[in-house]
């Protein structure tokens, strides 16, 4: 039948790129980046962390078409830093978060098996968080 | 970093496990914005990738159910996937068709000779040696009786001989190959920011958030359902508490589910990267080992975002090997293999 490979929607085609840059000259500082076999997974997570940064004026996503695997990526900054340079620092501040969050991930975990399989944190008002009522 | 109100990222995100069982965890993502916390859902939900039967090689089959409708069920049942780091993708192998580096051989073999109805379970299913560790693709039986998924049921005479191959593949493709059941996720229990419209009768904190439908979640807020009341609406405000229950299949441990999705995510993120970078000085030429030797050029930028040397990382699992896997992965690949886009 003319359904799609479902691998379609994670494996890039041959000679395809992850990303790729598209320099909106109508606005300086600005650019627009097609991000390919990736979904909103990536595109919210990345727009979010954009949007953190003081220089970036501007990030949104679309996904346009459902059945294609792809979203673009709008940036603007204030010029102090390239749209790129903006993209490739919030990655670098996501994989470090998650690293964290992993690290904190294993000490908790090792810590609540130390404790005992099934037990609750409710009980113990776990780092003082416990239940207010 | 300079950035103003960062009170969120000047922690890093923080966990609180609730809960912990062999197949469940209940923890408390705090500290992160949603993208983020979805942005783990979603990749736990369907990019974590497990062993599942991929490919039904039918020697007999007399049994009342058709080929297919066996085959499907075979791929449904959960296999190990304990370290699936030492699996290969089979589009990622060497071999022609599939092999003992990219795949796992179940085998089922029963006739029934009996006068009774005759059920084949899970635990009929038998692993070929060698397989890529000694985990990887042995059916999960957690009944107490040992059996496991019944596949199907023959009368007196009928028999069924199967070669199964298991390979190694994500949720994406096919649901077969997801670890988990389910992932609860909540946050803002008490409804402040208004992201839902709860039905009610009357009255919606006695309705909603207080008799009628308990909520567990809510305890942990700061403030009980009714404390903000008459409180000015906050258009700022923004969730940074999340409540995630993680149910797993019982291929992965719950909380490899958790760290192999941490992965993933990076994994992603460092694709972007390297894509990015690659563009800057060599045009492309990133060597074989994909991200080997990534750090030296390239990426200069990082040195100043906090703990980690970023992207360096993502192979390495930070802070001591926890039971499910451990250390260092031999991970160089792409997301998905050397073979795909970055040749
Ligand atoms: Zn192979």
């Amino acid at each position: 039948m003319n359904a799609p490979d479902r691998f379609d929607a994670f494996l890039l085609g041959d000679g395809e790129k992850k990303v790729t840059e598209e320099p909106d000259t109508r606005i300086p500082s600005s650019s627009i980046f097609t991000f390919n076999k990736e979904d909103h997974t990536l595109g919210n997570l990345l727009r979010s962390q954009l949007l953190k940064s003081p220089h970036v004026t501007f990030a949104g996503y679309k996904v346009p078409h459902p059945l294609v695997n792809e979203f673009i990526l709008r940036i603007q900054t204030d010029g102090s830093l390239t749209p790129k340079a903006a993209l490739m620092q919030s990655c670098k501040e996501l994989v470090s978060d998650l690293s964290i969050l992993s690290r904190e991930f294993t000490k908790e975990w090792e810590l609540r098996k130390m404790v005992g399989d099934g037990a609750k944190a409710d009980d113990k008002g776990d780092k003082g968080k416990g239940p207010v009522r | 970093m300079d950035y103003g109100v960062m009170d969120v990222d000047e922690v890093g995100p923080r966990v609180i496990i609730r809960e912990s069982f062999p197949d469940r965890a209940d923890f408390i993502l705090e500290n992160v914005d949603l993208a983020f916390a979805n942005s783990l859902r979603r990749t736990m939900l369907a990019e974590v990738p497990t062993m599942a039967i991929d490919l039904v090689e039918v020697d007999e089959n007399t049994s009342v159910l058709a080929d297919e409708f066996i085959a499907h069920r075979l791929g449904l049942i959960p296999l190990n996937s304990k370290q699936i780091e030492d699996v290969l993708y089979t589009r990622d192998c060497d071999c022609d068709q599939y092999c003992e580096n990219c795949s796992v051989t179940l085998t089922m073999h029963a006739k029934c000779t009996g006068d009774e109805i005759m059920k084949v379970y899970a635990r009929d299913l038998v692993v070929s040696e060698p397989r890529p560790n000694e985990w990887v693709g042995n059916p999960i039986i957690t009944d107490e009786a040992g059996l496991g998924a019944v596949i199907c049921k023959l009368r007196k005479g009928q028999e069924v001989r199967m070669k199964c191959i298991a390979k190694k593949g994500i949720a994406k493709e096919h649901a077969k190959w997801a670890p988990t059941a389910a992932i609860g996720f909540e946050y803002d229990p008490h409804n402040k920011l208004k992201h839902l419209d709860y039905w009610y009768e009357e009255d919606p904190i006695k309705e909603c958030f207080k008799g009628l439908y308990p909520k567990k979640n809510g305890m942990w807020e700061k403030e009980s359902a009714n404390q903000a009341d008459g409180e000015p609406f906050d258009y700022n405000a923004v969730p940074s508490r999340f409540f995630f229950d993680l149910e797993s299949i019982g291929n992965l441990e719950p909380d490899a589910v958790v760290q192999q999705g941490i992965k993933v995510m990076q994994q992603k993120l460092a694709a972007v990267l390297q894509e990015l970078a690659g563009d800057d000085n060599r045009n492309g030429d990133v060597g074989a080992d994909g991200f080997g030797g990534q750090e030296a050029d390239g990426m200069q930028g990082g040195a100043d975002y906090g703990v980690d040397q970023g992207y360096t990382t993502p192979y390495v699992n930070p802070g001591a090997a926890s039971q499910w896997g451990g250390g260092a992965t031999p991970y160089g690949a792409t997301p998905y293999g050397q073979s795909g886009w970055n040749q």
